[in-house]
């Protein structure tokens, strides 16, 4: 989205609070999403969940096209489209809804900062392990372990990165971790990857039982 | 120790050891980590390869890549983060991330994009520094290679206009240098006394964008403002560079802002202090790494110097 684009879209949103029918649009599940736009999606998912916004997901093979930026996944609220995490949370901000208000500067930093290493570290890796199949995977695995290892460690024993709220680094971890432990690949060795953090393992399985069990829509497929 | 390390980079100028970011990053981690780096410039007569700049030879490894000679030199003991805890290196990797994705595609526009600082500034030096016939090709290449990385970094497919990516790749690094001067604060490195990798790495990202004279610059005037930031590139040439700063170009001489010039003079005085305490701990038994006293200011000079946040 353009920087005007996205000024009017705040403006806009701010003066409609979050209305019943909200979607979110993805693609069909199985076999036509991808690695990363699942883990994208499910970011959104649980990002909304987080700040209490009752949403539908909606799964159409033409997602794409319906996007404004071309991207999935998209939420359509009210009459407003926005695609994307970054977006969708400056959008949710404008309604007045945000996870994130109770960090300090120096908190907002390091947020922000480990949302760019999950960004890149581990969505590289889902987009290499979708479109390529080769020996040069060893790099890629370990760029994952390492942020993997980085990621545990700033977890610790917390429940959340920034102890007791979730954040919208919360929802983007999660979103990508559980898409990498529960899609079925060619190869596990990703997954495994994953499985030897079990502080990670415990925070994936928190927050698909706080707010996807428990919030009846039942287990994520 | 081993035998000698040789660093291969691009050379200096307007007060910097290195014009280059990458090169800057591995200068001053060798600088902070003990490693006793041989560097060699390249000039007119450099015959090594193309673009991979900084590369480390020993005598039986040629390493390129930052990260990857940071390593090696970890692996060699020299290692500035040894007293970082798990959760400040795992933050290291976070915030370098962070640098990589949000800062690093706007200061390559601005000096390898840029149509006004490209043709005026950065392609004149390069082509000063590389061999003919190359100096007619090198640049170019270098210029496009920037393009590409940017485009690559913003995940627009190759035909989105870079029109469109510039607005927003200088907005993200605005808003970058915010959470840099956040984070900062008031210490004197990014984690206490003593600087790390991470310090390296700002060092090497901020320090050309700082410094460097260009035509076209709105994200330097924005760097600027953020005092802190201004202040930990200072210290750090002052602290670690200062005896090795071979000419400062007669252009950067002229322009110096007058606040950095007296910022610079107190921080001299302070320097003949450190200089004296440094001899000192030169002639005590070797200990990696050495910690230098914390540069201090002088109440007078914290009042006048307090720096205003800009709200993203």
């Amino acid at each position: 989205m353009s920087l005007v684009a996205e000024a009017f879209v705040s403006q806009i949103a701010a003066t409609e609070p979050w209305p019943e029918n909200a979607t979110l649009y993805q693609q069909l599940k199985g076999e036509q999403i991808l690695l990363s736009d699942n883990a994208a999606s499910l970011a959104v998912q649980a990002f909304l969940q987080m700040c209490n916004l009752p949403v539908k997901v909606v799964c159409r093979a033409n997602a794409e096209y319906m996007s404004p930026s071309g991207k999935v996944p998209f939420i359509h609220v009210g009459n407003q489209v926005v695609s994307e995490l970054g977006p969708i949370v400056q959008f949710v901000k404008a309604k007045g809804h945000s996870l994130s208000d109770g960090l300090d500067e120096v908190q907002k930093a390091e947020m922000k900062a480990y949302m760019e290493l999950v960004n890149n570290m581990l969505l590289t890796a889902e987009l290499y392990l979708q479109w390529c199949d080769e020996a040069t995977v060893g790099e890629v695995l370990e760029d994952v372990d390492q942020c993997c290892q980085a990621l545990s460690q700033r977890l610790g024993t917390q429940p959340y990165f920034f102890n007791k709220q979730p954040t919208e680094l919360d929802a983007l971890v999660f979103g990508h971790l559980y898409t990498i432990l529960t899609t079925q690949l060619t190869n596990d060795e990703l997954s495994e990857k994953v499985k030897n953090y079990s502080n990670l393992l415990a925070f994936c399985r928190r927050i698909e039982q706080h707010y996807f069990e428990d919030r009846g829509k039942g287990r994520l497929s | 120790m081993a035998a000698p390390l040789e660093l291969s980079c691009w050379g200096g100028g307007w007060g910097l050891p290195s014009v280059h970011s990458e090169s800057l990053v591995v200068m001053a981690y060798a600088k902070f980590s003990g490693a006793p780096l041989k560097v060699i410039v390249i000039d007119g007569t450099w015959r090594g390869s193309r673009g991979d700049v900084p590369i480390l030879t020993t005598e039986d490894n040629i390493v390129s890549q930052p990260a990857k000679i940071l390593n090696f030199l970890r692996k060699q003991k020299y290692n500035a983060d040894y007293e970082l805890s798990a959760k400040q290196g795992a933050d290291t990797l976070a915030y370098i991330a962070l640098l990589e994705e949000k800062l690093l595609p706007a200061v390559l526009h601005t000096f390898w994009v840029e149509t006004d600082n490209y043709f005026t500034v950065t392609k004149p030096w390069f082509a000063s520094r590389i061999p003919f016939p190359l100096s007619l090709i090198l640049p170019g290449r270098m210029s496009k290679g920037a393009l590409n990385r940017i485009l690559l970094t913003r995940g627009q497919p190759p035909l989105y206009h870079l029109r469109e990516v510039e607005a927003q790749i200088y907005k993200d690094a605005k808003e970058c240098l915010n959470l840099l001067s956040n984070r900062l604060g008031t210490s004197q490195f990014f984690f206490g006394d003593t600087p790390s990798t991470l310090d390296a790495y700002v060092f090497g990202f901020l320090a050309p964008l700082y410094k460097v004279q260009f035509p076209k610059i709105q994200l330097q005037k924005h760097l600027k403002q953020l005092s802190n930031l201004c202040r930990f590139c200072d210290d750090i040439l002052n602290s670690y560079f200062r005896l090795s700063l071979g000419g400062l170009s007669p252009a950067g001489q002229e322009t110096v802002d007058a606040n950095l010039q007296k910022l610079t003079q107190l921080v001299n005085k302070e320097s003949n202090l450190i200089e004296k305490m440094d001899d000192n701990l030169r002639q005590s038994p070797q200990l990696p790494p050495r910690k230098l006293p914390t540069l201090k200011l002088t109440p007078a000079e914290e009042e006048s110097n307090s720096f205003q946040r800009l709200s993203p």
